[in-house]
């Protein structure tokens, strides 16, 4: 296979035909929780994105560098790299606070959430430790490759919560059953969009 | 009131009142992505319940010794201890299981309940209170997960099977197989909850 056709595959399986939200189930918390503004879900995606990145990157080197040379990445994975996740999130936090207090004041509620958001730790533990991925390319990431990924989870992440958010926008004036007003109608939406995701299975071969 | 009886309301404010899944809606995403199957469904409420239980009752025995500013990282420690041992254990013991839950047993250390009752309660009640806690998140857990994987296995596949035998069979028919693909899980999951919302409504009334 052809080195950027590679990338390619990686990015759209990441992106789309195994996108996190809608076809994995990852990471609902926050799509139920966040997306009932346009604004805010912007906000959240970009601050995933960036977490996430970075999550990847440190848990990536601290795999082949640390653990796989050690021998003891089969049982200490879980806990690393979650500490690991806590700690960039904190540290990401003071540093954007010190650095820029108009883009904390944008993305500083959302970041201390992230810790605890799946997405951040099921992207860095698929793209890192080798045998969870189920996309059908590739048992070892290189670090540019997981990166790919990663960031292909993570704007998949974005599209979808951004996308979410402005049809329950639209929703919320709308006259509805009673009993369907509020979560159940969101996951009414979540079905029917999971439904059009559907549409891209088996898309080149993945 | 005696010791026995608090212990047995906590159990079942889990179950009931105050349902991790379908009243403070959090830790929803293992529920919709492996109740495809009931068997998915017996392992991962297990381990979950596994995790919950022994993570409430080790952070409640130490609670008077945890610094407050660094409480998140040392639960998180704790419940990672324990996500590894069933980690380890389906791996080893039921191979096949492990394979199809893939990456959502590492994500038990993620799922919100568990850190929300060692934050909302072990960190602030005593062991015995906490042990039921966890029992009864836990099986309150599990009963939606099983109640979400049964419905879901029945339609979309026509028949149930545990451990390699088929327990119910609705008889040769067509099943809608958009039960078990990804729809199925919202779609399921939204009727559960208007059901009730609507059972909650006539109450009120």
């Amino acid at each position: 296979m052809n080195e950027v056709y590679r990338y390619f595959l990686i990015f759209l399986g990441a992106l789309l035909i195994y996108n996190i939200l809608l076809i994995r189930f990852i990471a609902l918390c926050p799509l139920m929780g966040v997306s009932t503004q346009v604004e805010t879900s912007i906000g959240m995606a970009m601050s995933v994105l960036f977490v996430m990145t970075m999550a990847t990157t440190v848990s990536w080197v601290a795999w082949n560098y640390v653990l796989e040379p050690l021998h003891v990445g089969e049982f200490l994975y879980i806990p690393v790299f979650i500490l690991i996740i806590a700690a960039l999130v904190q540290f990401v936090e003071m540093f954007i606070k010190r650095s820029s207090p108009p883009l904390y004041r944008a993305m500083g509620i959302y970041l201390p959430l992230i810790t605890t958001n799946c997405a951040v730790l099921a992207a860095a533990t698929e793209a890192v430790k080798p045998g969870f991925l189920k996309l059908n390319i590739a048992y070892h990431f290189s670090l540019p490759e997981a990166l790919v990924y990663t960031i292909g989870v993570a704007l998949g992440f974005g599209v979808v919560i951004i996308v979410f958010a402005c049809i329950r926008e639209r929703l919320e004036t709308s006259p509805v059953p009673h009993a369907f007003r509020g979560t159940p109608l969101a996951f009414i939406i979540a079905a029917i969009l999971s439904l059009a995701f559907m549409g891209f299975a088996n898309l080149l071969g993945l | 009131m005696n010791e026995e009886t608090t212990g047995w309301q906590e159990f079942k404010k889990g179950l009931i009142l105050e349902n991790p899944l379908m009243v403070l809606m959090v830790g929803l995403c293992a529920v919709l992505a492996i109740s495809t199957r009931v068997e998915n469904g017996i392992f991962m409420g297990l381990s979950a319940t596994f995790v919950l239980v022994f993570s409430n009752i080790i952070i409640a025995s130490i609670r008077k010794w945890i610094p407050d500013q660094i409480r998140i990282p040392i639960f998180i420690v704790v419940i990672a201890s324990f996500v590894t041992i069933v980690d380890l254990s389906l791996k080893a013991y039921f191979p096949p299981v492990y394979e199809r839950l893939g990456v959502w047993i590492p994500l038990i250390v993620v799922n919100c309940i568990i850190l929300a009752r060692a934050e909302g309660y072990a960190y602030r009640n005593p062991v015995w209170h906490s042990f039921m806690d966890g029992l009864g998140m836990g099986a309150g857990y599990t009963v939606v997960l099983l109640v979400m994987s049964i419905i879901r296995e029945l339609l979309g596949t026509g028949q149930i099977v545990l451990f390699d035998k088929t327990i119910i069979s609705l008889g040769p028919f067509n099943p809608p197989a958009i039960f078990i693909l990804f729809p199925g899980a919202f779609l399921t999951f939204a009727c559960l909850v208007a059901l009730l919302n609507r059972y909650k409504m006539r109450k009120k009334k």
